[in-house]
């Protein structure tokens, strides 16, 4: 059985699957954000 | 603190014991004691994580340590959302599907009852130690700062919360939570803002931004792969993850928070938005840091910010020759400064390359002579570690009435909110883990309701037991963070073991337990590494010795067949 049969969709988007992939995108955009503030300011 | 400020701190603090009290006024049986009786929308959830997780250390630390050592501490929350991840996946539906009360629970059904109660002795043992610590911290600055006795601030840091912690129990924890949060975020966004507005009028924020990154206060990111620097990217990602993983998986303060969502979908997206919203809610803080630092290039600031550490050096020839030459530097800098800006806002490269170097040239100055006044303080006894003053000190001098009030109530309710899931937390271990499962097995309900409620009481005491003689503990914010690191490791590898390596068993994972403990504990005493990655040691050893073990006993039993 899927996960979301088992538990519920998550708001926003079609999957966990895909929230988890969102949770780590935002991750990564942070990273290179703090990446560039770094250098923008320095 | 003027008349106003007392006012604004008592109507907030009351505010909350009263909501608490309020929102706990229900029949409880054991579940909604410990748990909140799965009630909890996600973000509830968030808040509470939010709230349990961020202290008022995390307040006091967190713009000293940008004031004196820059962003880069954002890097340890790296870890945090892979860790929400992987929580989400394994360990939600694992506790919600068994509907444990506690983490450890789980174990004895994989393991055994000795699996079960050694995590939960090295989970209550290191949790009871940090929450003494949690309420020393705030209570020594601001005894420090405003003359108040340490016994009785002790008392008021961990006895309000005492009120509503053992009257309501998980539910009142959690409800306090997002009131609590809403008015920290909102007051630090406040003091952000009243910095700024105290610069001279030329300085906006962006023109702030650049004279802070001008003078190396915004470096956010370090690539470097370097395991004895504390703080870089990598060591966020790998070592705070798996500081955070067995902080979120195993440790029953948040484990409890998260098992109070009133479904696995509802824990899942409260764990979920916490990864994303904990990492720029630190940078924001570190900011305030930052911006304060800027600040102190335009207003002269003390040698040391810790007044009763400055009072035992004040009459020293040596400190009154460094704050001469201290009051010089700062005029020079600070025309320096006023010069980079513009050099800034005409775009001059020359000219701002070469005031650069002028203001980091007098800076270096200047942090010799902190460095040299902090060693004279050291000296004669005081303590040295000023980064936690560095905040509250500017607060109380340059903000107006009434806003003092609402940060120092802030630092109580940001105190409140981690020391109550802690003190719950306890409780719940203690109860379910021990009590129950070993002591009374056969009683009512209401009987491990009334134990519950005393055995809150209890930790809360001995918690301000702890604080009292707790001393120099150096960066608080570090000293809570190195204690979990010691013991999370392990907990965590046990918890890895049971989800991911099934044919390890029970003996195994016991000795490896004790095994990797031991090494984590020799690894910190012969300083052979930065703490984050302890973590990681403790963790890894447990699964290596785990397997190991599991190997030789499965040879055995082999040659034993065979004969």
């Amino acid at each position: 059985m899927k996960e979301e049969e088992k538990e519920g969709l998550p708001p926003f988007v079609r999957s966990w699957r895909q929230l988890y992939g969102l949770v780590i995108a935002n991750l990564i955009l942070m990273i290179l954000l703090f990446w560039w503030f770094t250098e923008a300011f320095s | 603190m003027s008349l106003l400020d007392w006012i604004v701190l008592a109507v907030t603090l009351t505010f909350i014991v009263g909501y608490g009290i309020y929102r706990s006024r229900r029949e409880q049986n054991l579940e909604s004691y410990l748990t909140g009786g799965h009630t909890l929308p996600w973000w509830q959830v968030c808040l509470s994580v939010m709230a349990t997780q961020a202290s008022a250390v995390t307040f006091l630390s967190g713009p000293g340590q940008a004031y004196t050592d820059g962003m880069r501490f954002v890097q340890f929350y790296f870890g945090l959302p892979l860790a929400m991840v992987v929580i989400s996946v394994t360990f939600i539906p694992i506790f919600h599907r068994l509907n444990v009360y506690t983490a450890y629970e789980y174990l004895e059904t994989r393991f055994d009852l000795r699996t079960r109660t050694l995590t939960a002795i090295l989970f209550l043992v290191p949790r009871w130690l940090s929450t003494g610590i949690s309420i020393y911290a705030p209570s020594i600055i601001l005894s420090t700062i405003f003359g108040w006795d340490i016994v009785w601030t002790n008392i008021a840091m961990g006895g309000i919360l005492l009120i509503y912690t053992v009257i309501g129990g998980s539910q009142a924890v959690s409800y306090t939570h997002v009131q609590q949060m809403f008015i920290v975020l909102g007051g630090m966004f406040l003091a952000g803002c009243l910095v700024v507005r105290l610069l001279p009028e030329h300085m906006g924020l962006v023109e702030t931004l650049e004279v802070a990154g001008k003078m190396n206060k915004l470096q956010t990111i370090n690539w470097e792969f370097d395991l004895n620097d504390r703080y870089n990217v990598w060591s966020g990602l790998i070592g705070g993850f798996f500081l955070q993983l067995s902080y979120f998986g195993t440790d029953q303060s948040q484990v409890g928070r998260y098992l109070g969502g009133e479904s696995i979908s509802q824990s899942r997206l409260g764990l979920l938005m916490n990864g994303i919203v904990k990492i720029p809610m630190q940078f924001l803080i570190l900011l305030v840091g930052a911006l304060v630092f800027v600040f102190y290039q335009f207003h002269q600031a003390p040698l040391v910010f810790n007044e009763t550490a400055l009072s035992k050096i004040e009459n020293m020839a040596d400190y009154q020759d460094l704050q001469r030459k201290n009051t010089q530097i700062f005029t020079e800098k600070k025309q320096a400064v006023t010069q980079l800006q513009q050099a800034l806002e005409q775009k001059n490269e020359v000219r701002i390359n070469t005031l650069q170097r002028r203001v980091l040239d007098l800076n270096q100055q200047s942090t010799g002579l902190r460095e040299k006044t902090q060693q004279l303080v050291k000296e004669k006894g005081g303590d040295a570690n000023d980064t936690n003053y560095i905040f509250l000190t500017f607060v109380v001098k340059y903000l107006p009435e009434g806003v003092v009030g609402l940060l120092i109530a802030i630092i109580f309710i940001a105190s409140m909110g981690s020391i109550a899931s802690a003190i719950n937390s306890l409780t719940s271990s203690f109860v379910v883990d021990i009590y129950r499962r070993m002591w009374v097995t056969q009683a009512s309900e209401s009987h491990y309701v009334n134990v519950s409620k005393i055995s809150t009481a209890v930790w809360g005491m001995l918690s301000i037991a702890v604080a009292m003689y707790a001393s120099r503990v150096g960066s608080l914010l570090e000293a809570v963070n190195i204690l979990g690191s010691l013991f999370y490791g392990t907990v965590l590898g046990v918890f890895v073991v049971a989800f991911y390596f099934k044919q390890i068993g029970a003996k195994a994972t016991f000795w490896a337990a004790l095994v990797a403990e031991t090494g984590v504990v020799i690894c910190w005493l012969l300083n052979l590494t930065a703490f984050l990655w302890l973590n990681v040691i403790g963790c890894v050893a447990v699964v290596t010795v785990g397997l190991l073990l599991e190997t030789i006993r499965g040879r055995n039993r082999v040659v034993e067949e065979d004969l």
